[in-house]
């Protein structure tokens, strides 16, 4: 899902430091939020599954260890309150479930257990959002604007706009499947970009196109969330986080392990990530 | 208040534990719940109610149209011929059934115009055949679209087959100008074709939708539909007169004539030719209508009512 994203980020394009302190009313309550993944034909592994029952074993007795369906539980009983005025960066390594969570919190994946509150509809602004590399660009933007919510008349009068935005030029009118990993990026970030939601959710989004749409991209994340009410932040860039963010969740195998100031999680979080390292390259020797 | 983390996982020997004990209290469910009506929260993926839901999908309607209409296009691209297979390909499926059935076989029995009502029958049924189909796979081939936005999600499946009707109309036209080449003669009824065609792609929702909940859960519906429409193909006679080979008063008789695949293919036939098995009258348009308005609310319903669980693996 996480394709062609480049995780280095300039200190000079980092947005500017949100202004902390007006933390206003409860915008999201999350209360013990369980997502569970069904993966077909997948294989037993360690992080997959519970143990088997002795009735079950006794029945799949002389069967190898793969069936077909496993379950995957990628987040396990989550709860927290984001408040308007908040921006909550959410990390974790690799696979830790802070992607699932924040397409659970948007309402976007169905939760298997737990609830979500929310004041507003979320928006999610990713770079991953689904567009049809058949047709042509400024197809794309119509669907793409459609599935936001927008009417056909407010698509119509911002395909221009959001075309020069993604810096299209006359690769507008080819289908996306004739565009560079780039401009489809582009086109993505500036299709999501449409709206300004009250409840704004980012998945990686900073790190889009070369250095200098970048700028602009960054510029654009500024905008809107100085407009949106509460914003949620997913990325590996600890740097960005802190630049975005004024309130950290790190959430590791699916569970909330720590939530607190930006900083102070940020800290906690890049001590364990440097003894993983060296645990990893003590190990090689 | 309660200071638990019920889930906390065993962790890999790492130099670096994670730190536990670092979270803000904890909230229970009650506490939850009413913090989040104290604030005027509202829960989210929650199924709104069907009055509520219908409007929200008659709100999304350009959505529904821009959705199939792309979609339609994008199908048949690739090849040389492009959109032409559309009609090429029903063209060439009911000229197999014209050679085998009109004139190997011989199953001509009670029929007026073999090759009209073979065509007539391939195109109708080709047709409902595509709608059921695109159903079925179509939660699981928009889940990118579903989890990356919020809206009714039986926009899904409607422009699924939507898309189909739309791929349906320029075969309407060839079916039409098939029976002409073949004989059959030019009468007003010929006009009710659209409304023919319209009734059942109501019914194609209905069905659709219905399939789309099953198809979502269980990609398993896809392998076992195609035989029920297999059967289906045989059992409503799309090729020969059935009426021919079963008794007329035996247990099987009502199901023959009376299932919707039946009734559908006989309203197009009774449009276009004079076939004595599908004569033009109220009571086989008044069973289109109660099909189509059956399947339309049940598939509705169905539908809606696991609403909030489609995009889950």
């Amino acid at each position: 899902m996480t394709d062609e994203i480049d995780y280095e980020v300039d200190i000079e394009d980092l947005p500017a430091k949100p202004s902390r302190g007006q933390v206003g009313a409860p915008s999201v309550v999350v209360d013990n939020a369980h997502v569970t993944y069904r993966v077909f034909g997948g294989r037993k592994g360690g992080t997959v599954d519970s143990k088997p029952s002795v009735m079950s074993r006794a029945l799949n007795l002389g069967r190898p260890a793969t069936g077909p369906i496993r379950q995957v539980k990628a987040v396990r009983g989550v709860s927290f309150v984001a408040h308007h005025g908040e921006s909550v960066g959410i990390i974790g390594t690799n696979g830790s479930g802070k992607s699932t969570l924040l397409r659970a919190v948007a309402g976007l994946l169905p939760l298997t257990d737990g609830r979500v509150y929310t004041a507003s509809e979320p928006a999610l602004l990713g770079v991953n959002a689904a567009l049809m590399p058949k047709l042509t660009g400024e197809r794309n933007i119509t669907v793409g604007g459609l599935a936001l919510g927008l009417s056909a008349s407010e698509v119509a009068s911002r395909t221009a706009a959001v075309a020069e935005f993604a810096e299209l030029g006359d690769f507008l009118y080819l289908p996306m499947n004739a565009y560079s990993s780039g401009m489809a990026s582009r086109l993505r970030f500036a299709i999501s970009t449409i709206v300004t939601p009250d409840i704004l959710m980012i998945d990686e989004a900073l790190s889009t196109g070369d250095a200098s749409f970048r700028r602009k991209s960054t510029a654009r994340i500024e905008a809107i969330r100085d407009n949106a009410g509460t914003v949620f932040f997913v990325s590996h860039s600890l740097a960005s986080v802190r630049a975005m963010c004024t309130r950290a969740l790190w959430i590791d195998r699916g569970v909330l392990v720590m939530d607190g100031d930006v900083d102070e999680v940020c800290d906690a979080y890049h001590l364990y990530v440097q003894g993983r390292k060296n645990a990893s390259s003590g190990a090689r020797l | 208040m309660t200071e638990t983390n019920p889930a906390e996982p065993k962790r890999a020997v790492v130099a670096t534990t994670v730190p536990t004990g670092a979270l803000t209290p904890r909230l229970t469910s009650e506490q939850a719940a009413d913090l989040a009506a104290r604030s005027g929260l509202r829960q989210s993926g929650s199924r709104p109610p069907l009055r509520l839901y219908i409007r929200s999908v008659w709100s999304r309607r350009s959505f529904v149209w821009n959705l199939s209409a792309s979609k339609a296009y994008t199908k048949n691209q690739g090849s040389y011929l492009g959109q032409a297979w559309n009609i090429l390909r029903p063209t060439l499926d009911a000229s197999v059934y014209v050679i085998i059935f009109g004139f190997l076989l011989g199953a001509r029995d009670g029929i007026e115009n073999v090759v009209s009502f073979i065509t007539v029958g391939t195109f109708a049924y080709s047709f409902i055949q595509k709608m059921i189909m695109s159903g079925v796979g179509s939660i699981p081939a928009n889940v990118m679209l579903v989890r990356s936005h919020r809206f009714p999600r039986a926009v899904v499946p409607l422009s699924a087959i939507l898309t189909e009707a739309v791929l349906f109309a320029p075969a309407l036209l060839v079916m039409a100008v098939i029976s002409l080449l073949a004989g059959a003669p030019l009468r007003w009824t010929w006009l009710l074709l659209p409304v023919a065609s319209l009734i059942l792609v109501a019914f194609g929702s209905g069905v659709g939708m219905l399939f789309a909940r099953l198809g979502a859960r269980t990609p398993d519906i896809a392998n076992i539909v195609p035989f029920f429409l297999s059967l289906g193909r045989w059992g409503a006679g799309v090729m020969f007169n059935p009426m021919k080979f079963i008794d007329p008063d035996g247990p099987w008789a009502p199901l023959v004539q009376y299932n919707p695949f039946t009734v559908f293919i006989n309203l197009f036939r009774s449009c276009i030719g004079n076939e004595p098995s599908a004569q033009m009258s109220l009571g086989l348009w008044g069973l289109a209508l109660g099909w189509a308005a059956v399947a339309l609310v049940v598939g509705f319903v169905f539908f809606w009512r696991a609403e909030e669980t489609y995009g889950r693996d």
